[in-house]
């Protein structure tokens, strides 16, 4: 028995060709972004060493700024509405007297298996300024208020942040609702019968049960909102002019478009310290909160 | 009416109200994918179409590349599936049921592939299969989804392993069954739900991945589905009803898989979020 599982050859036929795609495609390249941060590299010829000048000049750019400030702005529209949305839909579901509880649940979730360009396509098309859904509707209502939705300065962040929003809040929710229901019934019962009131229920037993949950749901969020990217390239394009631009935007841009390969890995250094960041912060706020 | 009544309708409305703004934007894109431009502009934006328009899903198929989309979906998907199944499960078997020296190590070093976010290698990765001369073909994509959902599978599928008794091994040694034989006929039937739930969730994210393909891929003749649609958003002004119909019947598997698995849709999503949270 043990010489039959502990046979080299069949542990290394088993497991070096994971090991080995792991290292050349995962591991590999991220050792290159950090190592090539430092460098000034066009992707092409060899790369001139150059220190901390990628992050310096990261710092002082505007657009590096304006990308950190979009990142903050979706992440927090995903926590407050994506987490508050999927927060009420889940006490609502946990009510006893709620009928068609699968239907609601299926409803929820079918955005969340959507491919991002038809979630993207059709929202494109519900801004659209002339033929849009939306504005169709307010032309229904008698309004004469018309909006360019996507190519407005200060909106189109918000714009594209709330098709993540409708595409993902079940996502979310289906987390939370799953987390709940398992939770011990007998709490929430003995809860009912001490004459707690669904509310108490929810926000004294609930809430804190779930703190699990709830962390890894605004880690998701928030990362989320720091990485996004496809819903800009896909509605946006990063404008108009740089409105949208996320770090990641920013990396895709400096090597693709611009040819600039170590300045873009130095964004993408930084996009993993913030989301590292992130993540220590959420973990120390939810572990402080361990003793109450 | 009690108060208690009264709170009830008021939830169940709201519930009615978010469930028609995650529904009704489908059905918006199913309708208009069936309605002529004058309909969809002017005449019926809102509604069933007065008379379905069948002529635009032929349109979708024969003025766009909807059917090689497809096939380099399918065939990029399936490949891809199928690569991380014949890695992940030997490896995991061989880092819960074997005895070595550095197995948690191996472990820890997979596991690391949870934690990182695709963005932060995109560059290294765009070069590398440049260099490997892989751009533009299948195995530009392939591999890459192969590795970025190794690290979970591999966590499913050993969950299940170390669940199993010893004595399934001991028997079939005993009948004198060699350990790869073991492994193939004994071992990994036996954990075939959660090689479903695994299977599930690498094919929902690879058929809907966006990122890594839009970057890696440039050439028609090897677009999937999602980067080859895309190509419509925002510029839309000619033929929406076409293009309507691309995205339904782009959308037509994963629904369909949902509806038909959708408490492992839910439970294979789930776990894989857990996981990466």
């Amino acid at each position: 028995m043990q010489k039959m599982l502990g046979n080299k050859r069949v542990i290394a036929f088993f497991t070096l060709p994971a090991l080995l795609v792991f290292t050349i495609v995962v591991f590999y390249p991220i050792l290159q972004t950090l190592q090539k941060s430092f460098y000034d590299w066009d992707g092409l010829s060899e790369a001139i060493f150059t220190g901390l000048d990628n992050y310096k000049e990261l710092f002082t750019d505007d657009l590096f700024y304006e990308s950190l400030k979009n990142g903050l702005i979706f992440a927090g529209i995903l926590v407050v509405f994506q987490m508050g949305l999927a927060t009420l839909l889940m006490f609502a579901l946990m009510n006893k007297n709620i009928p068609f509880k699968r239907f609601f649940r299926s409803s929820f979730f079918i955005p969340v298996v959507l491919s991002v360009t038809v979630a993207c396509q059709l929202w494109s098309s519900i801004y659209d300024p002339e033929f849009g859904l939306f504005n169709n509707l307010f032309q229904a209502l008698g309004l004469n208020y018309r909006q360019n939705w996507l190519s407005d300065m200060n909106w189109a962040i918000v714009a594209v942040a709330f098709v993540n929003v409708w595409q993902f809040t079940g996502y979310q929710f289906t987390i939370m609702y799953s987390g709940a229901k398992s939770i011990p019934e007998d709490y929430l019962e003995a809860a009912r019968i001490d004459g707690a009131t669904n509310m108490q229920i929810n926000l004294k037993i609930l809430l804190p049960m779930l703190k699990d949950t709830y962390r890894m749901c605004f880690v998701f969020a928030i990362t989320g909102g720091f990485n996004a990217f496809a819903h800009m390239n896909l509605l946006t394009k990063g404008g108009p002019g740089t409105s949208t631009y996320t770090l990641t935007y920013m990396t895709f841009r400096s090597a693709f478009n611009v040819g600039e390969y170590g300045y873009g890995c130095a964004s993408a250094v930084i996009l993993v310290a913030q989301c590292l960041l992130a993540t220590f912060i959420i973990n120390k706020i939810f572990s402080s909160k361990e003793k109450y | 009416m009690s108060a208690k009544k009264t709170k009830k309708y008021v939830l169940i409305a709201l519930l009615i109200l978010f469930s028609v703004i995650c529904i009704y934007p489908l059905l918006y894109l199913l309708f208009y994918s069936l309605k002529t431009n004058n309909e969809i502009f002017f005449t019926n934006p809102f509604g069933l179409p007065m008379e379905p328009q069948f002529d635009n899903y032929v349109r979708a198929f024969n003025a766009f590349d909807l059917i090689l989309y497809f096939k380099n979906s399918i065939l990029v998907t399936f490949a891809s599936v199928a690569g991380i199944l014949v890695l992940a499960l030997p490896f995991s078997y061989a880092t819960t049921r074997m005895t070595w020296r550095f197995k948690n190590a191996a472990v820890f070093y997979i596991t690391m592939g949870l934690f990182i976010p695709i963005q932060v290698i995109i560059i290294p990765l765009a070069i590398l299969v440049k260099n490997m001369h892989l751009a533009n073909t299948y195995f530009a994509l392939i591999i890459p989804y192969i590795a970025f959902n190794m690290a979970f599978t591999a966590m499913v599928l050993s969950t299940s392993f170390r669940a199993l008794p010893k004595e399934m091994e001991e028997s079939a040694f005993l009948d004198g069954a060699g350990v790869c034989k073991t492994f193939l006929h004994i071992m990994v039937p036996l954990i075939k739900p959660a090689v479903a739930t695994s299977l599930i969730f690498a094919f929902l994210n690879i058929w809907n991945e966006y990122t890594l393909a839009s970057i890696l891929i440039s050439k028609t003749e090897v677009k999937t589905l999602p980067i080859g649609l895309s190509a419509f958003v925002g510029q839309h002004s000619t033929d929406w009803g076409a293009m309507g119909a691309c995205f339904v019947i782009s959308s037509i598997p994963t629904i369909l898989m949902y509806l038909i698995f959708s408490e492992q849709v839910e439970k294979a999503l789930t776990i894989g979020g857990a996981v990466k949270g």
